[in-house]
């Protein structure tokens, strides 16, 4: 229970962080989703079906917070944790999180998770599949991952402590 | 039930993932942008391509059903093909009797054939008319092609008529072209015989007969027939002439009773010489 609290607040910050501030830091028109290292995170920690559980509601609430696609952000936060959950090993949690296990987790799940972002956000204009996949959704997993780092040091310090 | 509730406990994570997708996918649809009006598009064009590809295969239960409505649909318009065959054949039939009925000097009064006994030596007809028509028994009776009979008895609504193919059937007859006369009969056979015909009379196989003016039943100029054969029998004074009757006995549906009554002033006198 103390758990949904501090998760719940911890979303509702960073889903702010996103939709507020990482457009500062956008590159090429390439913007990072912490939301989606943020699911993993939590799918690591939590297991496979409370991340599908918890990617929906934050993608959910993402969408409706910016107002922009409703639905796309929680179908494909809800993949992000479905794939990022079979890495789910309730003992190595905080070796993962502090190993480039998490980098390569947190790459594979959010190239899932941005190429089917970006093939339905694509449609209707002149972007073809490809450059929806290439352009958008790899730049934008390399940019995530990149990202991402920042957690790994994080754990990695905390496990030498 | 437990059985499903374990399966459904097994497989969560896959459960729960399908809810979860099929929820986003509804909220999706709910806009109206231009990236779910593409993908509508692309969605009716690909389900569409499926099903084309798809028709190729018949579909048997669909193909059963269409079949039965079809043979109940052929049984439909067979049916009403034949009543309307039969209702052309009608019309051709009754038009051509309402000619003769505009074009006949006489008043006639139309009638269904309602029973035909034909395998007798006396055939008859039952008409649909009767005494409260004004039909008497010895009224002709004729059809679009010519004599058929007379009437020989009546009730009050049906009359019953008297076929020239019928061995107490007599008529006085002539020969169209020549003006010679005699009286026809049947023997039984498929033909009438004009008798009382002398052998020097002149009479040619394809002669009209028709009936003559010394008939005190029938009318002078009704058709019977057509001469189809005349012999001399050795040792006769007489000429054998057969005449096929312009009538169709065997396919007589409706016919015309000629509305006339002997005179009774010659019939009188006719029968008072007789008797001397």
């Amino acid at each position: 229970m103390r758990h949904i609290f501090k998760y719940s607040f911890i979303s509702f910050l960073l889903i702010v962080l996103q939709a507020t501030i990482m457009h500062l830091v956008t590159l090429e028109e390439i913007t990072p989703d912490i939301l989606a290292i943020w699911v993993v995170y939590l799918a690591l920690s939590e297991g496979q079906l409370h991340a599908t559980i918890w990617g929906f509601a934050i993608g959910l609430c993402f969408d409706l917070v910016t107002g922009n696609f409703i639905g796309l952000s929680a179908l494909t936060k809800t993949m992000t944790g479905f794939v990022a959950g079979y890495f789910f090993n309730e003992t190595r949690t905080r070796l993962t999180l502090g190993s480039y296990r998490f980098l390569l987790i947190v790459l594979l799940a959010s190239l899932i998770q941005n190429t089917a972002y970006f093939i339905i956000f694509t449609r209707g204009t002149d972007i073809g599949l490809f450059q929806a996949v290439v352009r958008f959704g790899l730049t934008t997993t390399l940019y995530t991952g990149t990202l991402s780092l920042i957690p790994i040091f994080k754990f990695s310090r905390q496990s030498l402590m | 039930m437990q059985r499903l509730l374990n399966i459904i406990r097994f497989f969560k994570e896959y459960f729960v993932l399908g809810l979860l997708v099929i929820i986003s996918l509804l909220l999706l649809s709910s806009n109206n942008n231009r990236q779910v009006r593409a993908i509508r598009s692309f969605t009716v064009g690909f389900v569409g391509a499926i099903q084309q590809a798809l028709s190729v295969v018949p579909n048997v239960l669909e193909l059963k059903n269409e079949n039965a409505v079809l043979r109940q649909l052929n049984v439909n318009l067979s049916d009403e093909v034949s009543r309307l065959r039969d209702a052309r054949l009608e019309n051709l039939r009754l038009r051509t009797m309402l000619g003769l009925k505009e074009r006949s000097p006489f008043h006639v009064l139309a009638a269904d054939v309602v029973a035909k006994n034909l395998y007798l030596l006396r055939n008859t007809i039952t008409l649909n008319v009767g005494e409260a028509d004004g039909v008497k028994p010895d009224m002709p009776i004729i059809s679009e092609s010519g004599l058929v009979g007379k009437v020989i008895t009546t009730s009050s609504h049906y009359a019953v008529g008297q076929l020239m193919f019928n061995r107490d059937f007599r008529a006085s007859a002539k020969v169209l072209r020549s003006g010679v006369d005699g009286i026809i009969g049947w023997n039984g056979e498929d033909i009438v015989h004009l008798r009382n015909v002398g052998k020097k009379q002149d009479v040619q196989r394809g002669d009209i007969v028709v009936t003559s003016e010394y008939s005190n039943l029938f009318p002078r100029g009704i058709r019977i027939g057509v001469v189809s054969g005349t012999s001399e029998k050795p040792g006769s004074l007489l000429k054998d002439i057969e005449i096929t009757p312009a009538a169709n006995f065997t396919t007589l549906e409706q016919v015309f009773v000629v509305l006339v009554n002997p005179d009774p002033e010659r019939v009188s006198l006719e029968q008072k010489t007789l008797s001397r």
